[in-house]
């Protein structure tokens, strides 16, 4: 019988994810300087940009950590990568959302098949059907592997996900390149405290949320336990 | 030699049981054909369709009907605990996994020699070339969709909703090999010829490769745990 250890009294992730997230939105809004051209719209940027960066990690996470549990056969592993699923899916969401908003006045369209665009939704789609594979499968080894095998499936899918999404005409704008980066320095520094900020809620929410997968297990466990005595 | 023995063997017995039964062609082709009508019925009848909408018409009833055969390849293994048996054996899972992808890209085939003269039939006129182009990117899709589609027939099939869940498992993953698909057949029904097809063919070809090894590693987790 194994407790779940009780999370450290203070999460330092959460309170950097407190104090970095109004510091951001305070940049975005009165520090960073109105583009010519798109205007105010241009802000929500900084936002987008974060979110994609994040929830594109959150998969990466959710892949290795699959690989962790199929290896190591231990719970707190299919704990870490439920979570980097469940948080890659919310946050490619709010990217889509912001890639709308912004896509709206800018490129006159809710949405076109630009290449990055497909990349997301794509991944989307492969992540959104893990969440639906695990609320499928009771027997919680079974489903640890399950999410497992289709964590690491789907992040398999990436590079040729990305190589059939080069087909569609790009219109998306190429803010980073390798050999510059097209923005003014307070813009670089807005998009820089966003990033962190958006991460450090990422590592707030992952430590959270990996907790209650397995807060949940160590209930299950419990339940089952005296359902056997009971019988 | 010795080492495809098993995979044979397997491959023997499934193909028999389906040359004796005709379960899954039948309702693979059916299913196929019936999707071919509705689309031909859904774009107004007998209307002239561009290229890469032909293409897309073909791909869609190709995948939509695969998908049926794909589920019954593992799922008939379970009933009786067939797959413990075949686990017992001296058969390696990666041996296993070779051998159900194969019978998957059989029955494939098999129904798109119905489905692919169906489709000329029904949207022929206007369309150009030679279809013998078609012949490496069937035969590729095929690959990536039997090796994908094996591994999560393994996982679905553990679950309780095997036959919703494996098409919601596995048509996310197949949307790049769809985008894929349709533009190297609709170069093809353009009148392009196989250098029309040739540029996206080592990308799906990358496709079958990595399902392949993600399938012969990982399927083993996924058929012990079912």
């Amino acid at each position: 019988m194994t407790l779940v250890p009780k999370p450290r009294e203070f999460p330092v992730s959460a309170a950097a994810a407190a104090v970095l997230l109004p510091v951001a939105v305070g940049l975005v809004f009165f520090y960073a300087p109105v583009e010519r051209t798109m205007g105010v719209v241009q802000k929500i940027f900084y936002v987008h940009l974060a979110l994609a960066l994040t929830a594109f990690w959150s998969f990466g996470v959710s892949a290795v950590a699959g690989i962790g549990y199929l290896v190591r056969r231990d719970p707190l592993w299919d704990a870490r990568s439920a979570t980097a699923v469940e948080l890659g899916v919310v946050l490619t969401t709010l990217v889509l959302v912001t890639g709308s908003l912004w896509g709206r006045p800018i490129w006159n369209t809710w949405w076109t098949w630009d290449p990055r665009l497909t990349t997301s939704l794509i991944l989307w789609f492969i992540y959104a059907a893990c969440l639906i594979l695990r609320a499928s499968v009771d027997d919680p080894t079974r489903r640890a592997t399950f999410s497992a095998v289709m964590a690491i499936a789907g992040f398999v899918d990436v590079p040729i996900v990305f190589l059939s999404a080069r087909l569609m005409r790009s219109i998306h704008p190429t803010v980073i390149r390798s050999d510059s980066v097209g923005l003014e320095p307070a813009m670089i520094a807005t998009l820089v405290v966003c990033l962190a900020a958006v991460f450090a809620l990422w590592l707030a929410l992952f430590r959270v949320r990996c907790g209650l997968h397995r807060q949940e297990a160590a209930l299950d466990a419990v339940d089952a336990r005296l359902d056997r005595a009971g019988a | 030699m010795n080492a495809l023995r098993p995979v044979w063997v397997v491959f023997a017995k499934d193909v028999r049981i389906e040359l004796r039964r005709r379960e899954s062609l039948a309702s693979m082709a059916f299913f196929g054909a019936l999707v071919l009508v509705i689309l031909s019925l859904a774009v107004g009848g007998g209307r002239r369709v561009a290229p890469e909408t032909g293409a897309g018409i073909l791909w869609v009833a190709v995948l939509f009907a695969s998908v049926l055969g794909l589920g019954r390849v593992f799922a008939r293994e379970k009933e009786d605990g067939c797959v413990s048996a075949l686990l017992v054996s001296p058969l390696s899972p990666g041996a296993l996994f070779a051998a159900k992808a194969l019978v998957n890209f059989a029955l494939m085939a098999a129904a798109e020699v119905v489905l692919v003269p169906l489709f000329y039939v029904l949207f022929g006129r206007g369309l150009a070339g030679n279809p013998l182009p078609l012949l490496p990117v069937i035969v590729l899709v095929n690959g990536g969709f039997s090796a994908a589609g094996t591994l999560l027939s393994a996982v679905a099939a553990g679950t309780r909703r095997n036959e919703v869940l494996l098409p919601i498992l596995l048509y996310p993953l197949l949307l790049p090999v769809i985008v894929l698909a349709v533009r190297a057949t609709g170069g093809v029904l353009a009148g392009g010829g196989l250098a029309a097809a040739a540029e996206h063919l080592s990308t799906l070809a990358a496709f079958c490769v990595i399902y392949a090894a993600a399938g012969a590693l990982l399927f083993p987790f996924a058929v012990r745990e079912g």
